[in-house]
Protein backbone atom coordinates (compact mmCIF):
# COMPACT_ATOMS: atom_id res chain seq x y z
CA UNK A 1 0.00 0.00 0.00
CA UNK A 2 2.89 2.24 0.76
CA UNK A 3 4.32 1.62 -2.29
CA UNK A 4 1.50 3.20 -3.79
CA UNK A 5 0.58 5.84 -1.51
CA UNK A 6 3.85 7.53 -2.13
CA UNK A 7 4.07 7.77 -6.15
CA UNK A 8 0.26 8.99 -5.94
CA UNK A 9 1.49 11.82 -3.55
CA UNK A 10 4.02 12.79 -5.47
CA UNK A 11 2.03 13.47 -8.53
CA UNK A 12 -0.48 15.10 -7.10
CA UNK A 13 2.33 17.62 -5.39
CA UNK A 14 3.95 17.93 -8.83
CA UNK A 15 0.60 18.79 -10.37
CA UNK A 16 -0.12 21.19 -7.55
CA UNK A 17 3.14 23.10 -8.31
CA UNK A 18 2.37 22.80 -12.00
CA UNK A 19 -0.68 24.33 -11.46
CA UNK A 20 0.88 27.14 -9.27
CA UNK A 21 3.90 28.12 -12.03
CA UNK A 22 1.60 28.56 -14.66
CA UNK A 23 0.64 31.45 -14.86
CA UNK A 24 -3.36 32.73 -15.51
CA UNK A 25 -4.34 32.54 -18.96
CA UNK A 26 -6.38 36.15 -20.28
CA UNK A 27 -8.47 37.04 -22.87
CA UNK A 28 -8.44 40.21 -24.69
CA UNK A 29 -11.87 42.00 -24.15
CA UNK A 30 -13.11 43.88 -26.83
CA UNK A 31 -12.77 47.48 -25.46
CA UNK A 32 -9.35 47.68 -26.05
CA UNK A 33 -7.12 50.40 -26.77
CA UNK A 34 -4.36 51.17 -28.45
CA UNK A 35 -4.10 54.65 -29.13
CA UNK A 36 -0.65 56.67 -30.36
CA UNK A 37 0.02 60.09 -30.71
CA UNK A 38 2.90 62.56 -32.22
CA UNK A 39 3.20 65.84 -33.29
CA UNK A 40 1.01 66.18 -36.26
CA UNK A 41 -0.81 63.03 -36.18
CA UNK A 42 -2.80 60.66 -33.59
CA UNK A 43 -5.32 57.45 -33.73
CA UNK A 44 -5.64 54.28 -32.78
CA UNK A 45 -5.10 50.97 -34.03
CA UNK A 46 -8.54 49.28 -33.44
CA UNK A 47 -7.72 45.30 -34.07
CA UNK A 48 -5.68 44.04 -31.23
CA UNK A 49 -5.05 40.07 -30.22
CA UNK A 50 -2.77 37.44 -29.25
CA UNK A 51 -2.20 35.54 -25.89
CA UNK A 52 -1.13 36.80 -22.58
CA UNK A 53 -0.73 35.09 -19.89
CA UNK A 54 0.31 36.63 -16.22
CA UNK A 55 0.38 36.13 -12.72
CA UNK A 56 0.99 38.79 -10.53
CA UNK A 57 2.69 36.40 -7.64
CA UNK A 58 4.74 34.85 -10.37
CA UNK A 59 5.73 37.56 -13.19
CA UNK A 60 8.47 35.55 -14.44
CA UNK A 61 6.57 32.88 -16.00
CA UNK A 62 4.35 35.45 -17.18
CA UNK A 63 4.13 35.53 -20.88
CA UNK A 64 2.81 37.94 -23.59
CA UNK A 65 2.76 37.34 -27.53
CA UNK A 66 0.36 39.77 -28.85
CA UNK A 67 -0.13 41.37 -32.72
CA UNK A 68 -1.57 44.72 -33.47
CA UNK A 69 -3.45 44.83 -37.22
CA UNK A 70 -1.25 47.40 -39.23
CA UNK A 71 -4.51 48.15 -41.60
CA UNK A 72 -6.75 48.76 -38.08
CA UNK A 73 -5.02 52.11 -38.01
CA UNK A 74 -7.79 55.07 -37.48
CA UNK A 75 -6.81 58.61 -37.29
CA UNK A 76 -10.11 59.62 -38.04
CA UNK A 77 -8.88 61.38 -41.36
CA UNK A 78 -9.46 59.12 -44.28
CA UNK A 79 -6.68 60.33 -46.18
CA UNK A 80 -4.09 60.12 -43.27
CA UNK A 81 -5.37 56.63 -43.05
CA UNK A 82 -4.88 55.64 -46.64
CA UNK A 83 -1.32 57.45 -45.84
CA UNK A 84 -0.44 55.47 -42.81
CA UNK A 85 -1.09 52.72 -44.59
CA UNK A 86 0.96 53.06 -47.85
CA UNK A 87 4.51 52.16 -48.33
CA UNK A 88 5.45 55.54 -47.13
CA UNK A 89 4.58 54.74 -43.69
CA UNK A 90 4.00 51.47 -42.28
CA UNK A 91 3.07 49.63 -45.96
CA UNK A 92 0.77 47.62 -44.33
CA UNK A 93 0.33 45.43 -47.46
CA UNK A 94 4.14 43.59 -46.95
CA UNK A 95 3.74 44.07 -42.85
CA UNK A 96 0.33 43.26 -42.12
CA UNK A 97 1.78 43.09 -38.41
CA UNK A 98 2.92 44.98 -35.34
CA UNK A 99 3.71 42.13 -32.77
CA UNK A 100 5.38 41.74 -29.67
CA UNK A 101 6.25 38.72 -27.96
CA UNK A 102 7.88 38.66 -24.26
CA UNK A 103 11.23 37.71 -22.96
CA UNK A 104 11.51 38.60 -19.33
CA UNK A 105 9.27 40.17 -16.47
CA UNK A 106 10.12 42.63 -13.76
CA UNK A 107 8.40 43.81 -11.17
CA UNK A 108 9.12 47.16 -10.46
CA UNK A 109 7.00 48.60 -6.97
CA UNK A 110 3.70 48.54 -8.39
CA UNK A 111 4.26 48.30 -12.17
CA UNK A 112 6.11 46.15 -14.06
CA UNK A 113 8.34 45.88 -16.74
CA UNK A 114 8.36 43.69 -19.55
CA UNK A 115 11.07 42.98 -21.81
CA UNK A 116 10.72 41.81 -25.55
CA UNK A 117 11.13 41.80 -29.00
CA UNK A 118 9.08 44.38 -30.83
CA UNK A 119 8.65 44.03 -34.23
CA UNK A 120 7.03 46.88 -36.90
CA UNK A 121 7.46 47.32 -40.32
CA UNK A 122 9.10 44.47 -40.62
CA UNK A 123 12.34 45.26 -38.27
CA UNK A 124 12.90 43.38 -34.86
CA UNK A 125 14.00 45.35 -32.05
CA UNK A 126 14.65 44.35 -28.35
CA UNK A 127 12.02 46.66 -26.55
CA UNK A 128 11.05 47.67 -22.50
CA UNK A 129 7.84 48.29 -22.10
CA UNK A 130 6.56 49.53 -18.00
CA UNK A 131 2.74 48.54 -17.29
CA UNK A 132 0.74 48.02 -14.51
CA UNK A 133 -1.98 45.21 -13.87
CA UNK A 134 -4.53 45.36 -11.54
CA UNK A 135 -7.54 43.17 -10.60
CA UNK A 136 -11.36 44.61 -11.60
CA UNK A 137 -15.42 42.92 -11.41
CA UNK A 138 -14.99 41.70 -14.97
CA UNK A 139 -11.21 39.90 -14.90
CA UNK A 140 -7.99 42.74 -14.74
CA UNK A 141 -6.65 45.36 -16.48
CA UNK A 142 -3.49 45.97 -18.09
CA UNK A 143 -2.41 49.71 -18.67
CA UNK A 144 0.88 51.36 -20.56
CA UNK A 145 2.43 54.42 -21.91
CA UNK A 146 5.42 53.68 -23.92
CA UNK A 147 7.08 56.02 -26.70
CA UNK A 148 9.01 54.09 -29.42
CA UNK A 149 11.16 56.06 -32.34
CA UNK A 150 9.70 55.58 -35.74
CA UNK A 151 12.83 56.02 -37.38
CA UNK A 152 14.21 52.78 -35.54
CA UNK A 153 11.95 51.18 -37.62
CA UNK A 154 11.96 52.85 -40.67
CA UNK A 155 8.63 54.34 -40.72
CA UNK A 156 7.92 57.25 -43.19
CA UNK A 157 11.12 59.22 -43.62
CA UNK A 158 13.21 61.18 -40.77
CA UNK A 159 11.98 64.46 -40.19
CA UNK A 160 8.90 66.21 -41.81
CA UNK A 161 5.89 66.96 -40.23
CA UNK A 162 5.16 64.08 -38.39
CA UNK A 163 7.23 64.00 -35.08
CA UNK A 164 10.04 61.01 -34.68
CA UNK A 165 9.28 59.69 -30.85
CA UNK A 166 5.48 58.19 -31.35
CA UNK A 167 3.91 58.01 -27.94
CA UNK A 168 1.60 54.73 -27.22
CA UNK A 169 -1.12 54.26 -24.85
CA UNK A 170 -2.42 50.86 -24.09
CA UNK A 171 -5.35 49.72 -22.50
CA UNK A 172 -5.84 46.54 -22.51
CA UNK A 173 -9.27 44.71 -20.42
CA UNK A 174 -8.95 41.15 -20.20
CA UNK A 175 -11.33 38.42 -18.81
CA UNK A 176 -10.09 35.35 -17.33
CA UNK A 177 -9.71 32.38 -19.77
CA UNK B 1 -34.72 94.19 -51.09
CA UNK B 2 -32.66 93.23 -47.78
CA UNK B 3 -35.57 91.48 -46.30
CA UNK B 4 -36.28 89.60 -49.66
CA UNK B 5 -32.80 88.54 -49.61
CA UNK B 6 -32.68 87.20 -46.07
CA UNK B 7 -35.95 85.61 -46.82
CA UNK B 8 -34.27 83.59 -49.55
CA UNK B 9 -31.32 83.32 -47.63
CA UNK B 10 -33.33 81.31 -44.82
CA UNK B 11 -35.80 79.76 -47.20
CA UNK B 12 -32.99 78.39 -49.61
CA UNK B 13 -30.44 77.48 -46.12
CA UNK B 14 -33.64 75.50 -45.00
CA UNK B 15 -34.10 73.64 -48.27
CA UNK B 16 -30.14 73.11 -48.33
CA UNK B 17 -30.52 71.01 -44.99
CA UNK B 18 -33.53 69.26 -45.62
CA UNK B 19 -31.97 68.52 -48.90
CA UNK B 20 -28.42 67.28 -46.93
CA UNK B 21 -30.57 65.00 -44.58
CA UNK B 22 -32.07 63.25 -47.58
CA UNK B 23 -29.14 62.73 -49.31
CA UNK B 24 -27.15 61.37 -46.02
CA UNK B 25 -30.01 58.81 -45.71
CA UNK B 26 -29.61 57.79 -49.04
CA UNK B 27 -25.80 57.59 -48.53
CA UNK B 28 -26.05 55.59 -45.35
CA UNK B 29 -28.32 53.14 -46.95
CA UNK B 30 -26.26 52.57 -50.24
CA UNK B 31 -22.91 52.91 -48.54
CA UNK B 32 -23.57 51.38 -44.94
CA UNK B 33 -21.63 54.60 -43.59
CA UNK B 34 -23.36 55.61 -40.42
CA UNK B 35 -22.08 59.59 -39.53
CA UNK B 36 -25.26 60.70 -38.01
CA UNK B 37 -23.97 61.19 -34.80
CA UNK B 38 -21.76 64.01 -36.38
CA UNK B 39 -23.79 65.46 -39.34
CA UNK B 40 -27.23 65.56 -37.17
CA UNK B 41 -30.48 66.64 -38.88
CA UNK B 42 -30.59 69.63 -36.61
CA UNK B 43 -26.69 70.43 -37.13
CA UNK B 44 -27.52 70.30 -40.82
CA UNK B 45 -30.85 72.66 -41.17
CA UNK B 46 -29.02 74.95 -38.89
CA UNK B 47 -25.66 75.20 -40.98
CA UNK B 48 -27.95 75.00 -44.25
CA UNK B 49 -30.01 78.47 -42.71
CA UNK B 50 -26.30 80.02 -41.35
CA UNK B 51 -25.04 79.45 -45.24
CA UNK B 52 -27.98 81.19 -46.44
CA UNK B 53 -28.01 84.05 -44.01
CA UNK B 54 -24.60 84.47 -44.84
CA UNK B 55 -25.42 84.45 -48.45
CA UNK B 56 -28.17 87.21 -47.65
CA UNK B 57 -25.50 89.35 -46.18
CA UNK B 58 -22.71 89.13 -48.86
CA UNK B 59 -25.51 89.33 -51.63
CA UNK B 60 -27.24 92.85 -49.79
CA UNK B 61 -23.11 94.23 -49.44
CA UNK B 62 -22.39 93.22 -53.10
CA UNK B 63 -25.59 94.73 -54.45
CA UNK B 64 -25.03 97.88 -52.64
CA UNK B 65 -21.76 98.39 -52.82
CA UNK B 66 -21.11 97.22 -56.99
CA UNK B 67 -24.51 97.74 -58.32
CA UNK B 68 -24.96 96.08 -61.47
CA UNK B 69 -22.00 94.06 -61.07
CA UNK B 70 -22.89 93.07 -58.05
CA UNK B 71 -24.98 90.36 -58.72
CA UNK B 72 -22.17 88.37 -61.02
CA UNK B 73 -19.35 89.27 -58.16
CA UNK B 74 -22.05 87.60 -55.93
CA UNK B 75 -22.29 84.68 -57.94
CA UNK B 76 -18.40 84.03 -58.47
CA UNK B 77 -17.88 84.51 -54.95
CA UNK B 78 -20.93 81.94 -53.75
CA UNK B 79 -19.19 79.91 -56.05
CA UNK B 80 -15.55 79.72 -55.08
CA UNK B 81 -16.72 79.63 -51.42
CA UNK B 82 -18.68 76.43 -52.12
CA UNK B 83 -15.54 74.41 -54.00
CA UNK B 84 -13.37 76.31 -51.20
CA UNK B 85 -14.80 74.51 -48.67
CA UNK B 86 -14.40 71.13 -49.76
CA UNK B 87 -10.96 71.51 -48.29
CA UNK B 88 -12.41 71.18 -45.12
CA UNK B 89 -14.60 68.19 -45.67
CA UNK B 90 -11.09 66.38 -46.93
CA UNK B 91 -9.14 68.06 -43.39
CA UNK B 92 -11.52 67.48 -40.87
CA UNK B 93 -10.53 64.82 -38.21
CA UNK B 94 -13.63 62.58 -36.93
CA UNK B 95 -14.22 61.42 -33.92
CA UNK B 96 -11.38 57.75 -33.66
CA UNK B 97 -14.41 55.50 -32.91
CA UNK B 98 -15.98 56.75 -36.41
CA UNK B 99 -15.71 53.34 -38.71
CA UNK B 100 -14.80 54.56 -42.29
CA UNK B 101 -13.63 58.07 -42.19
CA UNK B 102 -12.55 57.75 -45.94
CA UNK B 103 -16.18 58.13 -46.45
CA UNK B 104 -16.64 61.25 -44.80
CA UNK B 105 -15.83 63.40 -47.79
CA UNK B 106 -18.42 61.37 -50.79
CA UNK B 107 -21.05 62.54 -48.29
CA UNK B 108 -19.85 66.10 -47.36
CA UNK B 109 -18.63 67.39 -50.52
CA UNK B 110 -22.21 67.49 -52.36
CA UNK B 111 -23.76 68.96 -49.40
CA UNK B 112 -21.52 72.08 -49.56
CA UNK B 113 -23.14 72.98 -52.45
CA UNK B 114 -26.41 72.13 -51.38
CA UNK B 115 -26.80 76.12 -50.26
CA UNK B 116 -25.65 77.64 -53.94
CA UNK B 117 -28.17 75.55 -55.57
CA UNK B 118 -31.36 76.43 -53.30
CA UNK B 119 -30.25 79.80 -53.52
CA UNK B 120 -29.92 80.24 -57.37
CA UNK B 121 -33.10 77.37 -57.96
CA UNK B 122 -35.27 79.67 -55.80
CA UNK B 123 -33.93 83.37 -56.58
CA UNK B 124 -36.23 83.83 -59.74
CA UNK B 125 -39.22 83.31 -57.74
CA UNK B 126 -38.21 86.06 -55.56
CA UNK B 127 -37.64 88.42 -58.55
CA UNK B 128 -34.42 90.22 -56.42
CA UNK B 129 -31.91 90.89 -59.33
CA UNK B 130 -30.53 93.98 -59.71
CA UNK B 131 -32.09 94.26 -63.26
CA UNK B 132 -35.43 93.08 -61.85
CA UNK B 133 -35.29 95.99 -58.80
CA UNK B 134 -35.07 98.23 -61.61
CA UNK B 135 -37.43 97.26 -63.68
CA UNK B 136 -39.98 97.87 -60.81
CA UNK B 137 -38.31 101.03 -59.40
CA UNK B 138 -39.96 102.14 -62.61
CA UNK B 139 -43.27 101.29 -62.39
Amino acid sequence: MKKIILPVLSLFLLGALLAFAVPTGWAIARNHSIAFTTSGVSGIFKTFSGTIAFDEANPAASRFDVTIDVASINTGNGLQNKHAKSADWFNAATYPSIRFTSKKFVKSGAAYLVTGDLTVHGITREASLPFTFRKTPAGGLFTGTFAINRTDFRIGAPGGEVGEVIKLAVSVPVTKK
Amino acid sequence: MMKKAFLLGLVSGLLAGITAIAYQRVYGASLGADFKTILTPALLLAAGAFAGILAATLYTALISVLKKRGELAFNFLFTILSFGSILAAFAIKLPLDMEAPELFPGLAVPMLFFPALAWHTLKPLLNLGYEDRKRAAKL
